[in-house]
């Protein structure tokens, strides 16, 4: 198993190193949002002191450690994989005995993260050194406590939206089903504001769901924003939630794949 | 005369080509609602927590969501498709065939998608632009709703511009088929006024790639916020970009040597 992970680790990491042109334009989308959203509440928060308690500086600090959490929990299956199984291209693949969503497209996602980042870490540096943001109850204890949940985060997006990318099996419209994804995690990730500063409702059913686990549960755990408790019930939603994702995978995965006729094959 | 006919033959063909896909275009229809629905909410929470942004009121956030909106339909009727056509047109050589025609080519690679539908949107940014001034409750003169509407089409016509450019780029790097990348990111910093970004991003979203022009400027000609020296700069601004991009875009196809021969 170890070899086939290589293996696919070199394949896959050459691939991406061809389009490594392209870099700056990804890095470009990823930051213009939080610039964005940082520039809007630093500017409110400053001309009224502060907003429901958060400073201009919890403002940059939150955003900043965001664009790190987002760089190691995002994924991109429904680009590199979801074509795939539209033009047919899969069945070379699934004739292979193994998983092709968890050994290749998972090590694609690995290896242009790992490219992505290194474009990344300038930026965010440049970043730290426009907004000079003071990280002060940010401590190496939330660093270590935040690692785990940074990689189950990864997989539970990773297996919800492969698990969308599934429906390509049923239908030709998974870019809409995507779009559409983007309307909850917006709503309940944490990614627009802070979710303290949501409505309430919002708040109280955010907590139930798995959007925030990759979003505003590791940023705020970073930010050391959280109490024993409150991780603990982060760390035991991450579990649940891992589990169902998977759940939900494997059944559109195994469906799917029945319903899968090779196009053009 | 001529080019009036072209345009509505196209968007004829348009019309064709798109009702084989009746379905795709309502369910793109219902997203793009349900995303504004989203947008509403998102300031909604940002008013919720202040009274105004940078010295704008909610009112006239939602005209300027309004106003970007109009921005992204044009971008989404005419310029996502045409780019599409254009850079398979390189790939595969079959832009040999735009250039045998009688016609601008820079005018036929404008207008040879039409994503007809989108129409629709259109409505819904003029009633965000309506309801989001009537919000405000200002007072606003005719002849500034006559400003903002130019000022609307000269920044529309910039953008137009850097686009032509852009993809012109592609007759001297041929494998540059993310050419509109770049633009696609920044739109979204039509979202609010330009001026509450830090300098760097505002100098970025004016001049380099100037999306505040059709967007955050066109508003401010509504709040009565410009000059009539700022408004003929403007002006200015986009029929000199009008003439550098067609000299580009001639100087480009001149280096085109097509991909078959």
């Amino acid at each position: 198993m170890f070899l086939i992970f290589k293996r696919m680790w070199q394949v896959n990491w050459a691939e991406q190193w061809q389009y490594r042109a392209n870099l700056f334009m990804y890095v470009l989308y990823w930051i213009v949002q939080p610039v964005i959203y940082i520039a809007v509440w630093t500017s409110i928060a400053n001309a009224q002191g502060s907003v429901k308690g958060l400073s201009a500086n919890d403002f940059v600090t939150y955003y900043m450690a965001m664009l790190i959490v987002d760089q190691v929990t995002s994924e991109i299956v429904v680009y590199n994989f979801a074509h795939k199984i539209q033009d047919g291209t899969l069945s070379g693949e699934i004739i292979r005995p193994i998983h092709p969503i968890l050994t290749n497209a998972l090590t694609n996602n690995i290896a242009f993260k790992a490219l992505t980042t290194l474009v990344l870490l300038p930026v965010w540096v440049m970043l730290w050194l426009l907004y000079t943001p003071i990280f002060a109850s940010t401590s190496w204890v939330n660093i270590l406590l935040s690692i785990p949940t940074l990689i189950i985060g990864f997989f539970i997006n990773f297996l919800l939206s492969s698990a969308i990318v599934c429906v390509a099996f049923w239908t030709q419209r998974v870019w809409a089903l995507y779009r559409l994804y983007g309307i909850p995690v917006a709503l309940f990730s944490g990614q627009f504001v802070p979710l303290q500063l949501m409505p309430k409702v919002i708040q109280d059913i955010s907590v139930y769901l798995p959007f925030q686990l990759f979003k505003y549960f590791p940023t705020q755990l970073i930010l050391g924003k959280l109490s024993g408790t409150q991780i603990l019930q982060g760390y035991t939603m991450d579990i649940i939630w891992l589990f169902i994702a998977f759940v939900i995978f494997r059944w559109t995965w195994a469906n799917g794949i029945k319903q899968f006729s090779a196009v053009g094959a | 005369m001529n080019f009036l006919r072209l345009i509505s033959t196209f968007i004829k063909v348009n019309l064709q080509m798109s009702l084989a896909y009746r379905s795709e275009a309502v369910i793109e229809v219902l997203l793009d609602l349900t995303w504004l629905a989203w947008e509403l909410l998102s300031l909604q929470i940002i008013f919720s927590n202040t009274v105004s942004l940078g010295g704008w009121g909610k009112g006239e956030l939602i005209a300027l969501l309004g106003v970007l909106m109009l921005v992204n339909t044009f971008l989404a009727m005419f310029i996502w498709p045409n780019t599409e056509k254009f850079n398979a047109s390189i790939r595969d050589g079959s832009f040999d065939y735009v250039l045998l025609q009688p016609v601008n080519s820079m005018f036929l690679v404008t207008f040879s998608r039409i994503t007809v539908w989108r129409i629709f949107d259109l409505l819904v940014s003029a009633t965000l632009i309506i309801v989001g001034i009537n919000i405000n409750g200002d007072v606003i003169a005719p002849l500034n709703i006559f400003i903002f509407i130019l000022l609307a089409i000269s920044g529309s016509l910039v953008i137009y511009s850097l686009w032509i450019v852009l993809i012109a780029f592609t007759f001297w790097f041929t494998k540059f088929d993310n050419n509109i990348t770049i633009l696609q990111a920044l739109t979204d910093t039509g979202r609010y006024p330009a001026t509450v970004y830090p300098w760097w991003l505002r100098v970025i979203v004016t001049f380099v790639i100037p999306i505040a022009l059709a967007t955050t400027i066109p508003v401010q000609a509504l709040r009565g916020d410009l000059s009539t020296s700022q408004i003929f700069i403007f002006f200015g601004i986009s029929f000199i970009s009008l003439i550098i991009a067609s000299q580009v875009w001639r100087v480009g196809v001149k280096r085109y040597s097509g991909a078959s021969s």
